[in-house]
């Protein structure tokens, strides 16, 4: 077992976020948290990492409880990318690597030379490696969402928690990290928790064989779980997200099939209050 | 600035540690006493061949008790205040910060004012300026945690609110001392200078200094995960709580010993900082040693003009404020935001 969370339940100042969760993540792979806004799974993603602390309930990496280990423990076991890492000073490319290193410092060290292969090691595996002495601030959306995941690989830990890895991503730099998960699952044999807004990315790990399990996230609760197949169907775009959507397979005859999801139209929804019943046009 | 970037690492290196060295040197050979270059070769000479005899007594004593141990605790004053600023920029991810902006140096005034008033003289004063240095430091945090939004701003404003609150307390606290015995130590405390400098006084406001700067220097690399924010400081395994602590309260403590000897001294702990990352990057583990040498040096540098420019000595605080301010001006302009 990787990640076992049992009867969780958060609330930011009383306003409950998410209430009696339950998720098992059993084989390595990837695991997609997918739902609208708002539906809690960044803050479900910062419970994992320990950054929160859940009211109630437990998490297990493993077989040891979350509760239990302290900042170091939990990041030698489970790395994090930001949906928003905001920049402050401009380090080198290969300086904020290297802060992936910290778990592993005594008190009073900074990073080896060992240390520092590691880094080139994974600027490499991003393809990052000439921009290695660039202040990372003067990197595009997309390179720094790679240099993120090179210090996530630094870290040296079996699982990789991402909050939404592509957003604000050009159609290039999408296909690039979402190659580069893939890769780090199939060669690196890595977990990858990952939270996104595109049903079509867990079809394209699915494409690309890659073991994945979804889960649908609404309002602080699953109201799906299983393959992609299962979890991001029409009925559910449909309830969930009041989209019109179609399910296609491509090549079906062929050894490669390739699943999409074609979102079509919106459909008028009931409004939230229940009272009016009239069709709400979303604009 | 552009010169100095392009030289090699090597050089910027020798430079940042010959500065310093220089600086101190400097200041052993000038100052209002007469004495040529020669006497003073000849005074410094005398641990190693020893002739002293023939020396007058008076010269001796401008060195080795005057010159010597100010310019000494001059710069352990830059290098305390140059990394405190260093560290404090680091962890609350902002350039604009320092000791000063943040309050400590205000409220470290305070703490001494008002143990001034209760204990009299004694060690109880620094007790009091450690302990509402950095009860400042933890206000002006707390006001700009307050929102949840990037604290860049409201730790400036929450500085500047805890930095007059604490001086208006310094103004009431002087308004009730009694004028005939505590309130002539106490302004006498806060202006503070390098003047009366002497060698117990490196043991005891030294003892701060050094301890806090012995803190900053261990943590040093630690800095810069800090800088990524706490949320991804604790996912890179650091303890947040714990080591913020530690080191705002090293920064602290090194920034207090300084208040002790020199008064409130502004914009070396600022601009410091911004010249080092100039010189050797943002890494902190070359930027807190850095701002240290630059920061000693400078001091040193400012102090010499302080006691030889005019007949009367000029307050350390108003030297560093008039070439400090418009220098910060003039980097200001030359970085545009590509320096941080």
């Amino acid at each position: 077992m990787i990640l076992n969370v049992h009867q969780a339940t958060f609330s930011y100042h009383k306003t409950p976020v998410f209430q009696h969760l339950n998720l098992t993540m059993d084989t390595q792979g990837i695991f997609c948290l997918f739902g609208p806004n708002g539906c809690g799974k960044s803050t479900l993603l910062e419970c994992l990492l320990g950054y929160l602390t859940l009211d109630a309930g437990d998490i297990h990496w493993g077989q040891k409880s979350l509760k239990k280990m302290k900042p170091q423990e939990v990041a030698r076991h489970t790395a994090y990318t930001p949906q928003n890492h905001v920049k402050s000073f401009p380090y080198t490319v290969l300086q904020v690597v290297l802060m992936g290193r910290a778990a592993y410092q005594g008190l009073f060290q900074s990073p080896s030379q060992e240390d520092e292969a590691m880094a080139w090691e994974a600027l490499k595996a991003v393809n990052m490696t000439h921009y290695a002495h660039t202040p990372y601030t003067q990197l595009s959306g997309g390179e720094s969402q790679l240099v993120m995941i090179a210090r996530a690989l630094v870290q040296d830990t079996p699982v990789i928690i991402m909050d939404e890895p592509t957003a604000h991503l050009d159609f290039r730099h999408e296909l690039i990290v979402l190659e580069t998960i893939v890769k780090l699952v199939k060669e690196q044999g890595r977990s990858i928790i990952m939270s996104t807004h595109f049903p079509n990315h867990a079809f394209y790990f699915e494409n690309a064989g890659v073991p994945i399990q979804v889960a649908l996230m609404e309002k602080g609760d699953f109201t799906a779980q299983g393959s992609p197949r299962e979890v991001l169907n029409e009925t559910n775009m449909r309830d969930t997200f009041g989209v019109r959507a179609h399910m296609v397979h491509y090549g079906e005859d062929t050894d490669n099939t390739y699943t999409q999801l074609i979102p079509l139209s919106l459909l008028p929804r009931p409004s939230t209050d229940g009272g009016d019943q009239g069709e709400r046009m979303i604009t | 600035m552009k010169p100095l970037m392009t030289l090699p690492i090597m050089v910027r290196r020798l430079l940042l540690v010959t500065f310093p060295l220089a600086a101190l040197l400097l200041s052993v050979f000038i100052g209002r006493y007469p004495l040529s270059i020669y006497q003073v070769l000849e005074i410094l000479s005398l641990p190693f061949f020893g002739r002293g005899e023939e020396l007058p007594a008076m010269h001796q004593t401008v060195i080795w008790q005057i010159r010597l141990p100010r310019a000494l605790l001059g710069a352990m004053v830059g290098a305390s205040l140059s990394a405190s600023g260093a560290t404090f920029q680091g962890i609350f991810k902002n350039p604009l910060v320092s000791s000063n902006i943040l309050g400590v140096s205000s409220g470290a005034g305070f703490g001494a004012t008002l143990a001034i008033i209760l204990f009299g003289q004694g060690t109880m004063i620094y007790i009091f300026a450690f302990l509402f240095g950095t009860l400042a430091v933890v206000f002006s945090y707390l006001v700009a945690r307050h929102y949840r939004t990037t604290p860049t701003i409201m730790l400036v404003l929450g500085g500047v609110v805890v930095s007059s609150i604490f001086s208006s307390l310094i103004s009431l606290a002087k308004y009730v001392a009694d004028p005939y015995t505590d309130l002539p130590a106490i302004v006498f405390w806060l202006m503070g200078s390098l003047a009366t400098a002497r060698w117990e006084d490196i043991t005891t406001a030294g003892l701060p200094m050094l301890l806090g700067v012995a803190g900053l220097m261990a943590l040093r690399w630690r800095i810069n995960v800090l800088s990524m924010g706490d949320k991804e400081a604790q996912s890179l395994g650091i303890n947040t709580t714990l080591t913020k602590g530690f080191l705002i309260g090293s920064a602290s403590l090194a920034t207090t010993g300084a208040v002790c000897v020199s008064g409130i001294i502004g914009w070396v702990g600022l601009i410091i900082p911004h010249i080092a990352r100039i010189l050797v990057g943002n890494d902190h583990k070359a930027l807190i040693p850095a701002s240290m040498l630059l920061g000693a040096g400078y001091l040193v540098l400012v102090d010499i003009i302080a006691r030889t420019l005019t007949g009367a000595e000029i307050p350390l605080g108003i030297l560093t404020a008039l070439i400090g301010g418009p220098f910060f001006i003039y980097l200001l302009k030359k970085t545009k935001g590509g320096g941080w």
